[in-house]
């Protein structure tokens, strides 16, 4: 009797295994599950993936996790990273590519403390700033390298900490400035209770030290796979789709991502803002497609670096048109 | 006669690895290693000649000398290595079996002092000679394994950096935690041990702070102390404070009754009694503790920066380069951390060794 459960059990499993026809793709997010990456969670929810004939797992990440890092071992297919990151892993020998381009502005800036004394960047002389790393650190170092601040060893200018996942240094004055996204931790510390007056902001974009953020990246194997290549554009097709309905229906994609939240740390107040804010990277020209002006410029922020500078030489084959020219089809 | 025997088959492991080529091309096309081969496998054979030890030794040693230099140059040249060259791999596995036979020689040297420490510092430089030629030999991605060349070549171009990483985490943080943390756990001791009442209270306290794991505090103690070495030296403090509580206070119980009988018949008073028989019967158990605490200490303050840390220190190293998939100098960091780990434990076991001649586990 039990052997016949165990042969059933097995059958089974082998024939919904061969029935099921959808291809198997693993999404690695680079934070954690919040409306940064709506548009997935959308897809995922509102069956465009499964549309699309496609299993898609979408992994969060986090303070320790860096994407980059993830896709070189192999445990992703698609991972959500920043430019800068991305091409300095090519440059380590990863050989990532950019397919797509979610956000077409930066949304990363410096939030300081007016009471601080800050006032402009040439203020930040022997200050403390806080700095996320894991990937995250790249357009700081490269706006202190262009602004001719030395950051690590002796006689440093300014100095620097490893944030955390919070606000915290912010608030308890263990630093005078940090770095806080539009759409995330600046509101982490208005919700705390501080005021839009006490602060004071300083936008990448506005420092001429913007690079690109979002993008989706996988690696050169799969996109000259012929096989993996038609997944990856049905995988992009799927996604853009779900960041077109998410930016038109923020109150239901909100509802989505605190559906997926595991962790439940999220509040719908903060993600609705943050919808808000995402969608205003978003928006604009051909979703999803990197305009080769925005990538040259950022090449060009962090080649122009004096001393630390984060990729050294000109990235050649780091992005293409083409998974987004078959999604479109 | 396995000794011999051991000789003999290292013998014919590297006459086959002739027979098969050691790489992309033939042996010929490597006259130096050819040459170096030959002169390798002449020591050996002699070496099998039962002459007087010396001699043999001399031949053995020339031979695995020799012989360590035949790889490096075979793997010099282009071509495939790995798979392709099993004339390369059956010749080092003959020469592991010959480093094997000289080695069992050597341990047996005569003379303690320098003489003992021939034979476990050859074997030390064999296994790196060995990572080395087996991660280039098979060509193992860099993010995986470096190879000791590359973690060499780090060490030396990014010294200052490593130096001041070294500053941050061990001469600050670990020295000063370590210090209050040893201090205060023997302090506690001594008074739980003149007043019962508060020993009963404060050894399950005690214990009961101990199992916090460290990733639950540091946080807390990164908001408390702020993001510099103090916090991370206040992680030491109360990760090294339990071991050494516990341990003295077993320590002040060893004097046993007899000897505390002969001081009370003298009218010792507690302090005499404290300071001139139980505090020196006890140093064998502070010192256990001091040794533990040494390597918990570095581990602890390593751990403590990854929560939140200035852009420097040992353990900030570590996060920052592993995702920036700089594993060579992981491995590099992670060599400092284990030298000097490792040299603290030596410092605290020679003092021990002075303070405690007389236990009985010096004996012989």
């Amino acid at each position: 009797m039990k052997k016949l459960t165990v042969i059933v059990a097995v059958t089974g499993a082998v024939v919904s295994g061969l029935a099921s026809a959808q291809d198997k793709l693993t999404l690695q997010l680079k934070w954690v599950t919040q409306a940064q990456f709506a548009g997935y969670y959308v897809a995922k929810d509102k069956g465009f993936y499964k549309e699309a004939g496609l299993d898609v797992t979408v992994k969060a990440g986090g303070p320790d996790i860096n994407p980059s890092q993830v896709i070189a071992g192999g445990g992703a297919d698609v991972i959500v990273d920043w430019m800068p990151s991305a091409l300095a892993t090519r440059e380590k020998g990863v050989p990532l590519v950019n397919i797509a381009q979610v956000f077409k502005r930066s949304g990363m800036m410096l939030t300081c403390r007016k009471d601080s004394g800050v006032k402009t960047p040439q203020d930040f002389k022997g200050r403390t700033l806080g700095v996320w790393f894991y990937g995250n650190e790249y357009p700081f170092l490269s706006w202190m390298d262009k602004l001719g601040y030395k950051t690590s060893g002796e006689g440093n200018a300014v100095k620097v900490l490893k944030q955390g996942f919070n606000v915290d240094p912010l608030l308890q004055k263990q630093a005078d400035c940090i770095s806080t996204m539009t759409y995330n931790e600046y509101w982490q510390l208005i919700e705390s209770g501080m005021k839009p007056e006490q602060l004071i902001v300083f936008k990448y974009e506005d420092q001429g030290v913007a690079t690109l953020e979002d993008g989706l990246y996988a690696v050169e194997k799969s996109i000259a796979d012929p096989k993996m290549a038609d997944k990856l554009a049905r995988f992009l097709k799927a996604s853009l789709k779900g960041w077109d309905y998410a930016i038109k229906h923020q109150d239901e994609a909100v509802k989505i991502v605190l559906d997926n939240d595991a962790s439940g740390a999220q509040t719908k107040g903060h993600q609705t803002t943050q919808m808000l804010e995402i969608a205003k990277l978003v928006e604009g020209g051909k979703l999803g497609y990197l305009e080769p002006a925005a990538y040259d410029r950022t090449v060009t922020t962090l080649l122009t670096g004096k001393s630390d500078p984060v990729i050294t030489k000109k990235p050649q084959g780091a992005w293409t048109h083409k998974i987004w020219e078959s999604a479109q089809k | 006669m396995r000794q011999g025997g051991l000789q003999l088959l290292a013998l014919g492991l590297m006459t086959a690895g002739f027979v098969v080529p050691p790489m992309g091309g033939s042996w010929l096309a490597r006259l130096l290693a050819l040459l170096c081969a030959f002169v390798t496998l002449l020591g050996a054979t002699l070496g099998l000649r039962r002459w007087d030890a010396r001699a043999e030794g001399a031949s053995d040693l020339i031979a695995v000398l020799v012989g360590a230099a035949v790889p490096l140059m075979l793997l010099e040249g282009p071509g495939p290595f790995g798979g392709a060259a099993p004339g390369l791999w059956l010749f080092l596995a003959g020469w592991v079996l010959l480093l094997w036979r000289m080695l069992s020689m050597f341990s047996r040297l005569p003379g303690g002092g320098a003489g003992a420490l021939v034979a476990p510092a050859l074997f030390g430089v064999a296994l790196l000679y060995l990572w080395q030629v087996l991660v280039v030999g098979f060509a193992v991605p860099q993010v995986l394994l470096p190879a000791p060349s590359q973690v060499g070549h780090v060490l030396a171009t990014q010294f200052d950096v490593f130096w001041l990483d070294f500053r941050q985490t061990f001469l600050k943080a670990v020295l000063a935690g370590y210090a209050i943390g040893c201090c205060a756990g023997f302090l506690v001791a001594v008074i739980a041990d003149r007043v019962p009442f508060l020993g009963r209270g404060l050894l399950p306290l005690s214990g009961l702070a101990s199992a916090v794991p460290i990733v639950g505090i540091a946080p807390i103690l990164v908001m408390w102390f702020g993001f510099d070495w103090h916090s991370k030296a206040a992680v030491v403090v109360v990760v090294t404070f339990f071991p050494m509580l516990v341990n003295t206070l077993t320590g002040l119980a060893a004097a046993d009754a007899m000897q505390r009988d002969l001081m009370h018949s003298y009218a010792a008073s507690y302090a005499q009694t404290l300071v001139k028989l139980r505090l020196p019967a006890a140093l064998p158990f502070v010192f256990n503790a001091m040794k533990i605490n040494s390597t918990l200490a570095l581990i602890a303050a390593i751990v403590a920066e990854f929560f939140g840390s200035p852009i420097l220190g040992l353990g900030f190293r570590i996060s920052a380069e592993v995702a920036r998939l700089n594993v060579d100098v992981v491995w590099a960091v992670i060599a400092i951390a284990a030298l000097a780990g490792s040299m603290f434990y030596g410092v605290i076991a020679l003092v021990e060794r002075a303070a405690t001649f007389w236990h009985p586990s010096y004996r012989a």
